[in-house]
């Protein structure tokens, strides 16, 4: 069988220092990449992923995205985030945190991501463990958001 | 583990308002005094900070010099810097000194036995070539075990070179323990030291990435993947890439997906092993410690085993002057059948080893 594969890329975008951060959403990542790929690896790159790759979740609180690649070129498109300078001006550092081959384990990832983030918030906070803080409900709908995920 | 050996540190009193047109070619005059503000401080600690976060835990802070090394007007920018900042367990920080050869270098650029104290804080030394005669030098004196190897050898990626490298130079060098850096910044298209930029070795802009892609490929296919190291050369913050990211970006070179990971990993970390040989005296591990064989000096006792403890066939770096220790071993190993014989042995084969050195 000749079966369709993909890769799931698990990215974070780190915002640096210097700027505001606008609102991004997965429109305007696919965008960024579109032109990232188009850049440094032109048409050629673009017709290899293009018609396969997709943003398929983005968290503006975490800043974690998840896109679905296609699997022979998916290098070109971990590459051209890699190489992604800008989203709408504002600059980012790309951090590719998991790549995987079925949604199960990108889930499991991103869940687990999540956890580490707001963990290092809480502990900037420095709050008590009791407190409860709105964290907690964002991990209950992320989780159930990322759960929903399909193919 | 991951490894970026390349943070440019600058001088905090070099400003950009020294350089002039003037200026260009020769050294710019340094200041004898190093003194860092808190805000230049907190600066460099932020940065090692996001390298942290990242992932890297082996840092190199690199000091660029132009041209030569001038000893009368060379200042050690990092020695001071490195003791204001704050410990960090687990995390490690070493010392490079980068040198641009250019036209003017290739006569001589300081690298020499005279000058070895200056180089002798360094953890690290590396050249950057930028004509075919001084990657020839780079690539064939310069690598030569000594204690001033230039164990690096960083081309400038993103400069239309205009000589073909050669096969012969590049085999040499990496049969001689060098390696080839790929710094990752030149890929973005990104801010380079200034240092660099001043000398005309790095050039930021769209012409910049196609040198970079270029430059690089050739120089993976010249290297084979064997003697490569990546490392980052980033002096925007934006421009930081996680290791993996940075292995990645490797493999559409055209290099194994394995070669891209041990760039990253393994071969740094055995380049800095290496590099070390450079504090030690003609760049064995330690230093050689003669032993005086059994059969030839009187000794009541005939059936012992002499001892090998010349350092070059023992690969543990922190045997110094401790022959002694070793030559106590065997009469131990031995067993104690005969106790006081035993000891008496040893005494007399410390007295020998003393007699003889």
């Amino acid at each position: 069988m000749v079966r369709f594969k993909n890769r799931w890329l698990l990215v974070e975008f780190i915002p640096t220092s210097n700027g505001s951060a606008t609102q991004l959403d997965g429109y305007k990542i696919w965008e960024a990449v579109r032109q990232s790929v188009l850049n440094n690896f032109g048409d050629v790159g673009w017709g290899s992923i293009g018609l396969s790759i997709n943003v398929k979740y983005y968290s503006p609180t975490t800043n974690i995205c998840i896109i679905r690649v296609a699997r022979d070129h998916h290098r070109i498109a971990w590459g051209a985030v890699t190489l992604l300078t800008a989203i709408e001006g504002t600059r980012y550092i790309p951090n590719v945190v998991h790549v995987s081959g079925t949604i199960k384990q990108t889930q499991l990832a991103a869940i687990s991501h999540n956890r580490e983030v707001i963990a290092r918030f809480r502990a900037q906070a420095k709050t008590s463990s009791a407190y409860k803080d709105s964290y907690e409900e964002y991990l209950k709908t992320s989780a159930m958001e990322i759960e929903a995920l399909h193919d | 583990m991951f490894f970026d050996l390349n943070v440019p540190v600058h001088h905090p009193q070099h400003s950009s308002a020294q350089i002039s047109k003037k200026n260009k070619g020769k050294q710019a005059q340094q200041p004898a005094e190093v003194t860092y503000t808190p805000a230049q401080v907190a600066a460099v600690e932020a940065r090692l900070d996001l390298l942290v976060h990242l992932g890297y835990t082996v840092v190199a802070l690199n000091q660029t010099v132009q041209t030569a090394v001038v000893p009368k007007v060379h200042v050690n920018i990092l020695e001071n810097l490195i003791q204001q900042l704050k410990p960090r367990p687990g995390i490690v920080i070493l010392k490079r000194l980068t040198i641009v050869l250019d036209q003017e270098s290739e006569k001589g650029f300081g690298l020499t036995p005279a000058n070895a104290s200056i180089f002798k804080p360094y953890d690290l030394i590396a050249l950057v070539p930028t004509t075919l005669s001084t990657l020839s030098l780079a690539c064939l004196t310069h690598s030569q075990p000594s204690v001033l190897t230039a164990h690096i050898i960083a081309l400038p990626l993103t400069l239309r070179l205009d000589f073909r490298m050669k096969h012969t130079l590049v085999r040499t060098a990496l049969k001689n323990g060098t390696v080839f850096e790929i710094n990752y910044v030149g890929a973005l298209g990104g801010e380079n030291d200034t240092v660099l930029v001043e000398a005309g070795a790095a050039e930021s802009g769209a012409s910049a990435k196609r040198n970079w892609w270029a430059t690089t490929k050739e120089v993976t296919r010249l290297t084979k993947g064997k003697g490569l190291i990546v490392s980052g050369g980033v002096v925007a913050e934006a421009d930081l890439r996680t290791p993996r990211d940075v292995s990645n970006l490797i493999t559409l070179l055209g290099l194994a997906q394995d070669a891209a990971h041990s760039a990253s990993t393994s071969a740094p970390k055995s380049l800095v092993l290496r590099a070390q040989t450079r504090q030690t005296y003609r760049t064995v591990f330690s230093d050689p410690v003669l032993v005086i064989p059994e059969g030839t000096m009187p000794t009541p006792s005939v059936t012992s085993t002499p001892t090998i403890s010349s350092s070059d066939t023992r690969s543990d770096k922190k045997r110094s002057r401790e022959g002694e220790e070793g030559e106590d071993e065997p009469p131990q190993k031995k067993g104690n059948a005969n106790g006081p014989e035993n000891s008496s042995r040893k005494k007399k084969r410390k007295k020998n080893a003393q007699e003889g050195r």
